[in-house]
Parts: structure tokens; C-alpha cells; sequence
């Protein structure tokens, strides 16, 4: 209820908007031009990658959720692994949220795609900020995309841990 | 479930979050204090390039080539929000027994991560206490 909420509001207010299909219409542009968002951010705000969802009930998927409605940011991320060696085949995200938010979780998956767990816990809010340029009032997007890759992570390992009880 | 993280409120002991009238209160006297000596503190440093900019409810301070902090209130989450050239953002809660904001991830308290970051950075010391 919360979140069609929240998605009604987003979408009535201009930059802002749930990450659904790409969409370049000239409109989203000029709005981020006027408020001065780095390139890349316009880029992945126009041309998100990896949206979507996996069945959070596969066994090979983690899902990390992460933020609050109220706050204005919700991001949700998901992380296919392969069993055998541990690394991350597959990545999608949705997120409601600023350009920035968006920005932030769409570089995040491609970022863990092909990495394995250990390696994709060690990426910091830091680097996807800088990546992004992101101004100091948007740091706070770009630690949410690192609590998010955590949460996915830490979502898989658990259902591995109760998988492997579950055999003995 | 799904393991949602970070976001809820901190709680007291009876499982309730602070009344938002209580917070804005705190979080208003705490921010309004830190401009104040920042002010002061910018006065007395005559650094190039040092701006401290108070407008609807969110402090910036810049400090010429060497950063941009921001603080606001984050009203939901009942936090004052803090976003630092140096160490990044940051998410403070108030805590009642020490009578200060605490970030819960590292312990740091809001006022001695400022008063240390800003000193290293400016080269004097700041007292925000």
C-alpha cells in the first residue's frame, strides 16, 4: 500500500520516478540537465541496466531490500549465483527513488556481475559516488546501494546456510 | 520475510520511536548550535572559501577545494543525516543515555567526528561541545 503510494506521489514529481523501462523522452533530460546530474547519472536514470526481478524462492538468488518509503528511497536487489563457484552470474535491481538512487543500484548491478561474494561486499559507497560524481546531498544513495549488494549477499548465504541443515 | 535493512527508527525500551515533536526540537537545537559555532569558528579562521549556508532546515558548509558537508534532519527515521568530504554519509540516532547523536554503525558520535574532521582539514581546532 505504502510503496503504490509512494509510486503515485514519485511519479507526479518531475526527476523522480520508479525505475521501470528505459526511457529517454526529452522531458527526463531537460529536468536533469536543469539540476545539473553528472552524465552518467542521465545515463542510467535514461537507460537503467538490469531492471527487473528474479524469483526470490530459487535457490541460486539473494534479495537484498534496503531503505524506507517514508525516506523516499526503497531499493531492491537481487543477485543470481552460481553454486558451484560462488560467483555472481546475474544481477537486477528496482528501486523508487531520485536519479541518484537509481543511478546508484543500476551501477551496483553491473558492478557484482561476474564477482565473487567476497569481492562484491568490499565495494564501497565511495567508489560508486565517485564513479557517479555525485554531490554530497546524494552520498547517502550511493551507501544504500552498498547496504544493498550486502543484503542480497548476506540474504543468499543464509538460505545456503538453512539449505545445507536442511540436508543433514 | 525478506531482511530488510537499515531503515526503521530506533526504539526505547517499550518499543517506541520518539515523538516527532521531540525530535524536531533536538535535532532543530542541535543543528542551530552547530551553525552558530561554525560561524564563529569561520570568523575566527578567515579561510578562503569557507561558506556555511543555512536554508530550508539543511546546514551546508563548504570549505573551499576541500569539501562540502551537508546535515539535515531525516524526520521518518527520527536521524540527522550527515554527509562528510572525509568520511562520507552518515546516519546519526539520538541517544538518551550520552545525550548526543550516535551513528549505530561505528559508535561515532556526531560533534567529535565533525570536531575532528574539521580541525584536521582546517588546521585548528574547533570546539562544537
Amino acid at each position: 500500500m505504502m510503496l503504490r503510494a509512494a509510486g503515485k506521489r514519485l511519479i507526479g514529481a518531475p526527476g523522480i520516478r520508479p525505475a521501470a523501462a528505459g526511457d529517454s523522452s526529452g522531458a527526463a533530460m531537460a529536468v536533469a540537465a536543469r539540476r545539473g546530474y553528472h552524465e552518467r547519472v542521465v545515463d542510467h536514470y535514461s537507460n537503467p541496466r538490469n531492471v527487473g526481478a528474479f524469483d526470490k524462492d530459487d535457490a541460486d538468488v539473494g534479495t537484498g531490500l534496503v531503505g524506507a518509503p517514508a525516506c523516499g528511497d526503497v531499493m531492491k536487489m537481487q543477485i543470481r549465483v552460481d553454486q558451484a563457484s560462488g560467483k555472481i552470474v546475474d544481477a537486477c535491481f528496482k528501486t523508487f527513488g531520485c536519479g541518484s538512487a537509481i543511478a546508484s543500484s543500476s551501477v551496483a548491478t553491473e558492478w557484482v556481475k561476474g564477482k565473487q561474494m567476497e569481492e562484491v561486499i568490499a565495494i564501497k559507497n565511495t567508489e560508486i559516488a565517485k564513479h557517479l560524481s555525485l554531490p554530497p546531498v546524494k552520498l547517502h544513495c550511493s551507501m544504500l546501494a552498498e547496504d544493498a549488494i550486502k543484503a542480497a549477499v548476506k540474504d543468499y548465504e543464509a538460505k545456503k546456510t538453512k539449505a545445507a541443515k536442511a540436508e543433514e | 520475510p525478506l531482511p530488510f535493512i537499515a531503515a526503521s527508527p530506533k526504539t526505547d525500551s517499550q518499543g517506541l520511536i520518539m515523538p516527532e515533536d521531540k525530535f524536531h526540537k533536538l535535532a532543530d537545537d542541535t543543528i542551530h548550535d552547530l551553525l552558530e559555532k561554525l560561524e564563529e569558528y569561520g570568523d575566527s579562521q578567515q579561510m578562503d572559501g569557507f561558506d556555511i549556508d543555512y536554508g530550508n532546515q539543511v546546514l551546508t558548509l563548504r570549505l573551499g577545494d576541500l569539501g562540502t558537508y551537508v546535515v539535515n534532519k531525516q524526520t521518518p527515521n527520527r536521524q540527522i543525516w550527515l554527509s562528510s568530504p572525509v568520511s562520507g554519509p552518515a546516519r546519526f540516532d539520538w541517544d538518551a543515555a550520552t545525550d548526543s547523536w550516535v551513528y549505530r554503525r561505528t559508535g561515532v558520535n556526531l560533534m567529535r567526528l565533525l570536531e575532528k574532521e574539521i580541525g584536521e582539514l582546517c588546521g585548528t581546532p574547533v570546539d562544537l561541545s
